[in-house]
């Protein structure tokens, strides 16, 4: 028997052949991606792209099975091609890249492909893989992971949800008094340690705080005045990291520990329902700056408090040591053990004298450097249920014809995500778009194509004019790049109109959002258009040309802008206690997993992500 | 009951351990990863289901994996499993897997052993902690089975049709512990579903800033052999009246499957599968005669998608087992891979 009779076997022996004619974008070489083109290569697909823009690192090798510890510091995408060689039966091409550059992949190198895999860990890339399958109208399998935790989600532009359909979980943000002043929790602490403190002592770059937009989650007057003026008195100390005084790391800790904390003690109104603070003990400061450093501590153990100060003083006189060396502005890097380390004892100090439990630096890694928990099983699941959809969505098995895109399923992990005790899978049928999705149901979508000339003649009113014209816009219109959300022109701002387009700045890949102002008589509005600049070689009459597509009108206005507005504003009032964004670093192979219900489970759905809320920031995407 | 030794539960992971299985350690702690570091477990068949159990189980850090198979590659085996390569056709599965599998993670104590699973005496089997078959025959499975509860050893066995695959669990009885808040209904002892039951409830005080009180639950599992699920598996009772008509056709069909009349035509395996509709007690109208064909075309047939999804429910279950997490599946999980339907049935 040949090798390709089982597939043949399912599929039957004409979509085989089509099969081997598809071709198709795996886009992220990691956790799922390594699973999915391995999936792929197996299924058969004539072609494979599949692009990376990472390194392998050693935390990785637990999951992404293509690699091993010689292949760290690689990149992954060229990496896990050479090591699929042995069973590889499909043209393979890697990249090294960012999939958001618009110049290695401009829209039309993604036209050449029937499918598009997700395997990304971050909600831009996301994003912006969802907006292109929409200009180009090309299926997407998007699918995430997160621990036991996964989904995945087809995506036929027009005819299904799309990515950003549903509300994503935003970034967890924590008012400033509770970093501040009265902290409850471990992870209060590490962002205090983490964000406030090691960026004044040690990056004086990202140590200024904007306070126009500062929201202090209270009304105290004096408290305000006292988290003020302890940043100036801050300044102080990192006067004593630039002297590189080691004698006076006792003061660093007398001030953060025993000064500021009485200060803050004297705010009565804060603890008439709190536990107050005790202030560190100078005795202990004292013993830790005399003591020797004992022998190297492992990270996965609690330590005392004495030994928390001891590790202080040790990290704090080898981070002035760097920066003495020249490193004026060290940045907390989770994988940078001597950062990592500072903010660990730190952050433990501080909860000490909160009365907040400890933590090993293990457990803090993970929470200040937003680390995700990652497993092969989840991956392997995820990843096979991906491909096995492709199939359906790109109608290949003869037994079950896709009749209409809304029969597809979705599927999110039950049993293993405690959502379900007898489905191992929840499945839900794919809902239609979403009409007031500003990306799949909102606007109208097309490619402008111009020449290089083109944009360099062709004024920005000139454009405008043409548009309006084939669309039957009326007078009052806006444009928006909304790569950079910057307005370029309507009804009261015209500075730019007669500038070209190079001039404004569009370029290939740009995308610009054309909007009706004004409405008609009977208030009726022309539906908003998103149009891609796309800049071919050759030539075009006029050096342009608009695309052909319907733009309808509609009942309501459909200005994104102030969507977009309205949205944030809404945001703002949700988490209105948010100020201090907690911007940590590692990306998720999945920020969404519950970002929706399953059927059949909504209560313990809603259960779970509260759960996941208390867990500190574990599903919540932090870019 | 079945249990796993704890000969190196305590010996402590090593800092390049930890550094190495980082991501997996903050799901399930070091204790559990402690504890897979002991098991020994034997998979038998590396077919496009074994290869990707092996490939979970070896990336999670087990501690030793006997891998028991005495086919040779074939050429249909290229488009299922990534451990072979067209130069591998003809000689052992295992030769040709053998330094791909170990350098996975050379961690992990892999022995191959490419005598067939007939040839093997019935104390080949003491040895092992977990005894996982894939894709076997029935009476291969029946068996396995015998062996496994003669020697108290719990078993997984799954295999695929094409499109669809099966997962059939016996771990003799298993004790889960779940810790959840306390509700004001304290959770009352006594039977939970068909094949469980809550034996202990614990309360439980933790300060985490603020107090709060947990019930830590312990829940046994009982099993069937498969013999016995064969005999007597019945879904009565088992299911409302919604979950009953929407049973996915992949059920009967896939006991249908099991059956001793080797089925020549479609018709003949639908006869089997209403059969086993009247068996399971489910309307025969679930069947539906595009999933008799398919499953008549496609019994047998490995498919690397589906071998991802049941190799990695089967590998986390084991993981799951060894760390003592949370409730085992229990006992019999059907996947039909056109509309993701995957159930887990008390059967």
């Amino acid at each position: 028997m040949a090798r390709e009779s089982n597939i043949v076997k399912i599929v039957g022996k004409e979509n085989f052949q089509r099969l081997r004619s598809l071709r198709c974008l795996i886009v992220g070489a990691g956790g799922i991606g390594s699973e999915l083109l391995k999936d792929c290569i197996l299924m058969g697909f004539g072609e494979i792209h599949i692009v990376d823009l990472d390194t392998i690192d050693l935390s990785n090798l637990n999951r992404q099975f293509l690699f091993r510890h010689r292949d760290i510091k690689q990149p992954k995408s060229t990496t896990a091609v050479k090591a699929v060689q042995h069973f590889n039966n499909s043209k393979l091409i890697p990249y090294q890249g960012n999939i958001m550059d618009t110049v290695q992949f401009p829209l039309r190198w993604f036209d050449q492909f029937d499918i598009i895999f997700n395997g990304l860990d971050n909600l831009a890339a996301r994003r912006y893989v969802n907006k292109i399958a929409q200009f180009i109208s090309k299926p997407l399998l998007e699918s995430g992971t997160s621990g036991f935790d996964g989904y995945i989600q087809p995506i036929i532009p027009g005819e299904t949800e799309c990515f950003d359909c549903t509300k994503k979980e935003t970034p967890k943000t924590f008012p400033v008094c509770t970093i501040r002043s009265t902290p409850s929790q471990p992870v209060h602490c590490i962002v205090w340690a983490k964000n406030f403190l090691f960026n004044q002592l040690f990056n004086e770059e990202t140590s200024s705080v904007d306070e126009t937009s500062t929201d202090w989650g209270t009304e105290n007057k004096e408290e305000i005045e006292r988290i003020r003026q302890e940043t100036n008195e801050l300044h102080e100390l990192r006067q004593i990291i630039l002297s590189r005084s080691e004698e006076h790391i006792k003061d660093i800790l007398t001030k953060l520990f025993v000064k500021d904390i009485e200060k803050l003690l004297r705010i009565d109104n804060l603890w008439k329902t709190r536990t107050k603070p005790a202030v560190l003990a100078q005795s202990l400061i004292e013993d830790a700056s005399q003591a020797v450093m004992s022998e190297a501590q492992s990270l996965s153990s609690l330590w005392d408090i004495r030994e928390q100060i001891i590790q202080f003083f040790a990290i704090t006189k080898k981070l002035m040591q760097r920066v003495h060396n020249g490193e004026t502005n060290i940045e907390f890097d989770k994988d940078d053990e001597d950062t990592l380390l500072f903010v660990a004892t730190a952050a433990n100090i501080r909860s000490h004298i909160f009365n907040i439990p400890m933590k090993t630096v293990f457990d803090i890694k993970q929470i200040a450097g937003n680390i995700i928990p990652a497993i092969a099983t989840t991956n392997a699941i995820i990843a096979g249920l991906s491909t096995l959809t492709a199939l359906r969505v790109l109608n290949l098995l003869p037994y079950e014809p896709t009749k209409k895109s809304t029969d597809l399923n979705m599927a999110f992990t039950a049993k293993a995500s405690n959502l379900s005790k007898d489905r191992y899978i929840t499945n839900p049928k794919l809902a239609p778009p979403n009409p007031s999705c500003p990306v799949g149901g909102k606007v109208c979508r097309g490619v402008i194509k111009i020449t290089q000339e083109g944009l360099n003649e062709i004024k920005l009113s000139k454009l405008i004019t043409i548009i309006r014209q084939k669309y039957q816009y009326p007078e009052e219109i806006s444009v928006v790049d909304t790569n950079n959300q910057r307005l370029l022109a309507d009804f009261d701002f015209d500075d730019l109109m007669e500038r070209t387009l190079s001039q404004v700045n569009l370029h290939d890949g740009s995308v610009i959002l054309f909007s009706d102002e004004e409405g008609t008589a009977e208030a009726t509005y022309r539906k908003s258009l998103e149009l891609y600049i796309e800049v071919i070689d050759g030539s075009l009459e006029g050096g342009i040309r608009l695309p052909d597509v319907e733009v309808p009108t509609i009942a309501v206005p459909q200005n994104i802008a102030d969507i977009d507005h309205a949205e944030k504003k809404q945001e703002k009032s949700i988490n209105d206690e948010s100020v201090i964004d907690v911007d940590f670093d590692e990306k998720s192979e999945a920020p969404c997993a519950k970002r929706r219900a399953p059927e059949k489970a909504p209560e313990n759905a809603l259960k779970r992500v509260r759960k996941d809320e208390e867990y500190v920031d574990g599903l919540i995407e932090l870019d | 009951m079945a249990s796993v030794p704890d000969s190196r539960k305590n010996e402590q992971l090593s800092e390049e351990e930890i550094a190495l299985y980082d991501r997996q350690i903050r799901l399930w702690g070091m204790a559990a990863q402690a504890r897979m570091r002991s098991a020994r477990v034997l998979l038998i068949n590396l077919g496009s289901i074994g290869t990707e159990i092996t490939k979970n189980v070896v990336l999670s850090g087990l501690g030793s994996l006997t891998i028991l198979d005495n086919q040779r590659v074939t050429e249909e085996d290229l488009s299922s499993q990534f451990f072979v390569g067209q130069s591998d056709v003809g000689s052992y599965r295992l030769d040709a897997a053998r330094s791909r599998v170990l350098e996975m993670n050379p961690r992990v104590q892999i022995n191959f052993d490419t005598d067939s699973f007939e040839s093997k005496e019935m104390s080949y089997f003491s040895g092992f902690d977990l005894v996982l078959g894939t894709q076997m025959s029935r009476d291969g499975m029946i068996r396995l089975n015998k062996i496994t509860r003669h020697y108290g050893i719990p078993l997984y066995m799954a295999g695929c049709n094409g499109l669809f695959a099966y997962i059939f669990i016996d771990l003799i009885q298993f004790d889960a512990e779940e810790r959840k808040l306390k509700s004001s209904n304290a959770t009352s002892l006594g039977k939970t579903s068909a094949n469980t039951e809550i034996v202990g409830v614990e309360d439980q005080r933790q300060e985490e800033g603020e107090t709060k009180y947990y019930e830590i639950i312990t829940t046994r599992n009982y099993f069937k052999t498969f013999e016995d699920v064969l005999r007597t598996a019945s879904l009565a009772g088992k299911l409302n009246r919604r979950q009953m008509k929407r049973v996915s056709s992949a059920v009967p069909l896939t006991f249908a499957l099991f059956s001793n009349k080797q089925c020549q035509t479609s018709g003949e395996l639908k006869r089997e599968a209403l059969l086993a509709c009247q068996q399971l007690q489910i309307p025969e109208s679930v069947l539906k005669d595009s999933y008799v064909e398919q499953f008549f075309e496609q019994a047998g047939v490995e498919f690397s998608p589906v071998a991802a999804i049941i190799g990695g429910a089967v590998a986390q279950d084991v993981i799951n087992i060894l760390g003592k997490r949370q409730a085992p599946l229990n006992n019999f999980v059907v996947l039909d891979g056109i509309t993701l339907d995957m159930p887990i049935l008390e059967v």
